[in-house]
């Protein structure tokens, strides 16, 4: 794991001198870039470390950023102090939503979890109680004002997604390194083995589900700030279809690789963008092609010297 | 009453529907365990091929029975070979690798159907003919019945009869029920498993294509993406049916058909998915391996 801290160190750096070298519109790139991959890197919790089959999680992020606008459109409460509200609502709904089904077998949890992204898609597109907006969504978020300081510039939101992802990070560096990572790691590997040793599965599974979700909240929140706007389309199942394959194609549970996911599912579009028709195509045969050269991902994850009579691919 | 009766018609021909698109999912997870996430893109790409060729080799107006018939034989045979294209450069490669590769892959397959249909014919809707089918409407105390809706339960009937009987009662059929049960045993003993494959691939793809072009007969508008939500609601009546058995998704696709139509009826087109996945997530709570699924001891 030493290998990853090394990457996480440089990335940042680089991440940090990034606004230095780059005009505004990059500097957007940027910064949804950092969101997505905070995003990413909270799926990777539920699905690249408990193993939970977790195919909606855009409906997490998708309820941390409407938390904010809606606390911030409709009712004028400052951007800073939704913050709080947007992670705790992914949180309490993470539980809720998922607590009855957390036991599922791994294909099932995967089409509950999409028929959840899909009810809340069409909670938010039917307007319930005219606070969602309805398929326009809402427009006109405020900016954040700390102590009456405006942070508007492209800038000041790079950094606080900047933040934000550093933040991500320190959570799962002392996650991989508490009981809570290794028993996510032991139920990943063979839940029934993970059981029979004592280890609440369920429990350790909702909580992957609730500490994943949580971050995704505030990773939307932070959507919610960059865009000044939130609309359906930015959360439906495509998109988690998305976060989904991020992780898988990158390597679970892998650092580099769920950065190289994100890079290439949401940055490199911006880079080619007169290919825009043929995009998901492309996307769809390296998908394939990906899964085919390297199932375990681009940059699958090493755990120690494992000699290679040992390496048994598990199911 | 009326509305009940009417919605019970409105709801067995989409529950027909359903149903010939489950049976794809069904065997492909039985035998695979995969979620065969591109086979509602075989659905939505059957659509676009059956207009194509009845419009271009025979010529719209045209809508004798033998034309009829072949437009829905030569689709089916194209479908069916993109089926098992697809298996042989999608699924084939991974059939040892972690689970959620293949997943990974099948959607990747979603997207490349999706997107070449989009490519192909265009991103806006496409009107089917209205002539394919007579126009002939029954009017019974009330109730109305389209020709094409006497013709898509008819016909979903017969197919669905005669794969159980396959099923049942032939050799390959045999093959399939014991690959799926244990695939290993099954090489163990001398069946061809990349045959017993590669025949559901062409079963579960035909008939999709089946019901690709009942969905553009019937509803005759179609679209590139419409596929995935097609293929999410057969998926749906699959699990709900118990994923794996095939009568379960016969029965998972028309009680699916007829929830939503009521739903519909009494309720609100609107919030229809709202409630298609909330009748999911109560039968996965209280009847995990869903109506006429067996509980399994799993294996270790």
């Amino acid at each position: 794991m030493r290998q990853s801290y090394k990457i996480a160190i440089v990335f940042l750096i680089v991440m940090g001198f990034f606004p230095l070298f780059s005009n505004s519109s990059w500097l957007a790139v940027g910064t949804t870039f950092l969101i997505y991959s905070v995003v990413a890197f909270s799926q990777d919790i539920i699905l690249g470390r408990a193993g939970a089959f977790q195919m909606g999680h855009a409906l997490f992020f998708g309820l941390g950023a409407y938390a904010t606008a809606i606390l911030n459109v409709h009712f004028g409460v400052p951007i800073i102090y939704t913050f709080i509200p947007a992670i705790l609502i992914p949180l309490i709904m993470a539980i809720v939503l998922a607590g009855p089904i957390i036991h599922l077998k791994g294909d099932y949890l995967l089409v509950a979890t999409i028929g959840f992204n899909i009810i809340f898609i069409q909670v938010i597109q039917n307007d319930v109680f005219g606070l969602t907006g309805g398929p326009n969504g809402i427009f006109g978020i405020d900016v954040v004002r700390i102590f009456g300081v405006e942070f508007m510039s492209q800038t000041a939101i790079y950094y606080m997604s900047f933040i934000l992802l550093t933040l991500t990070l320190l959570i799962m560096r002392n996650l991989d390194a508490s009981k809570y990572g290794r028993a996510m790691f032991y139920i990943n590997k063979d839940d029934i083995a993970a059981q029979s040793m004592g280890i609440n599965v369920r429990y350790y599974k909702l909580y992957a589900f609730a500490l994943g979700s949580a971050i995704a909240g505030a990773a939307g929140s932070m959507f919610a700030i960059q865009y000044s706007a939130v609309s359906p389309e930015a959360f439906n199942v495509v998109q988690s279809i998305m976060f989904f394959t991020i992780v898988l194609v990158g390597g679970s549970a892998s650092l580099p690789g769920v950065l190289i996911g994100t890079f290439v599912m949401f940055v490199l579009p911006e880079i080619f963008r007169e290919f825009a028709t043929a995009r998901y195509l492309v996307f769809g045969l390296a998908m394939i092609l990906t899964m085919i050269l390297r199932p375990r991902g681009i940059w699958p994850v090493k755990f120690g010297n494992i000699p290679n009579y040992l390496k048994k691919d598990t199911k | 009453m009326d509305i009940f009766l009417q919605q019970l018609i409105n709801g067995l021909t989409v529950g027909s529907l359903y149903a010939l698109v489950a049976l794809g999912y069904t065997m492909v997870y039985g035998v695979m365990k995969l979620i065969n996430f591109a086979h509602g893109d075989l659905v939505a790409l059957s659509a676009f091929a059956g207009l194509t060729i009845y419009v271009e080799i025979f010529g719209e107006g045209k809508n004798s029975l033998f034309v009829v018939l072949s437009v829905f034989v030569i689709t089916a045979l194209i479908i069916a070979f993109v089926g098992v294209l697809l298996e042989r450069l999608a699924y084939r490669p991974l059939r040892t690798a972690p689970r959620l590769s293949a997943v990974v892959s099948a959607l990747g397959a979603s997207l490349v159907i999706q997107n070449s249909i989009m490519l192909i014919w265009g991103p806006n809707m496409k009107i089917f003919p209205s002539n394919l089918f007579p126009s002939t409407i029954w009017t019974l105390h009330g109730v109305v019945f389209t020709f094409t809706q006497v013709m898509i339960m008819g016909i979903s009937a017969l197919l669905m009869v005669g794969l159980y009987i396959f099923i049942n009662k032939t050799k390959m059929g045999t093959a399939i029920r014991a690959t799926a049960i244990d695939q290993d045993a099954a090489k163990l003993m001398g069946i061809n498993v990349n045959r017993v494959i590669m025949t559901i691939f062409i079963i579960g793809s035909a008939l999709g294509a089946v019901a690709g072009l009942f969905i553009g007969i019937n509803y005759r508008g179609i679209t590139f993406d419409m596929g995935w939500m097609y293929g999410l609601n057969a998926f749906v009546a699959a699990i709900m049916g118990g994923i794996g058995n095939i009568p379960g998704a016969m029965l998972g696709g028309i009680l699916l058909g007829l929830f939503n139509a009521m739903i519909s009826g009494y309720i609100s087109s609107e919030w229809a998915e709202t409630f298609t996945f909330v009748l999911l997530v109560v039968i996965l709570i209280f009847r995990p391996t869903g109506i006429l699924g067996e509980t399994i001891a799993e294996k270790v």
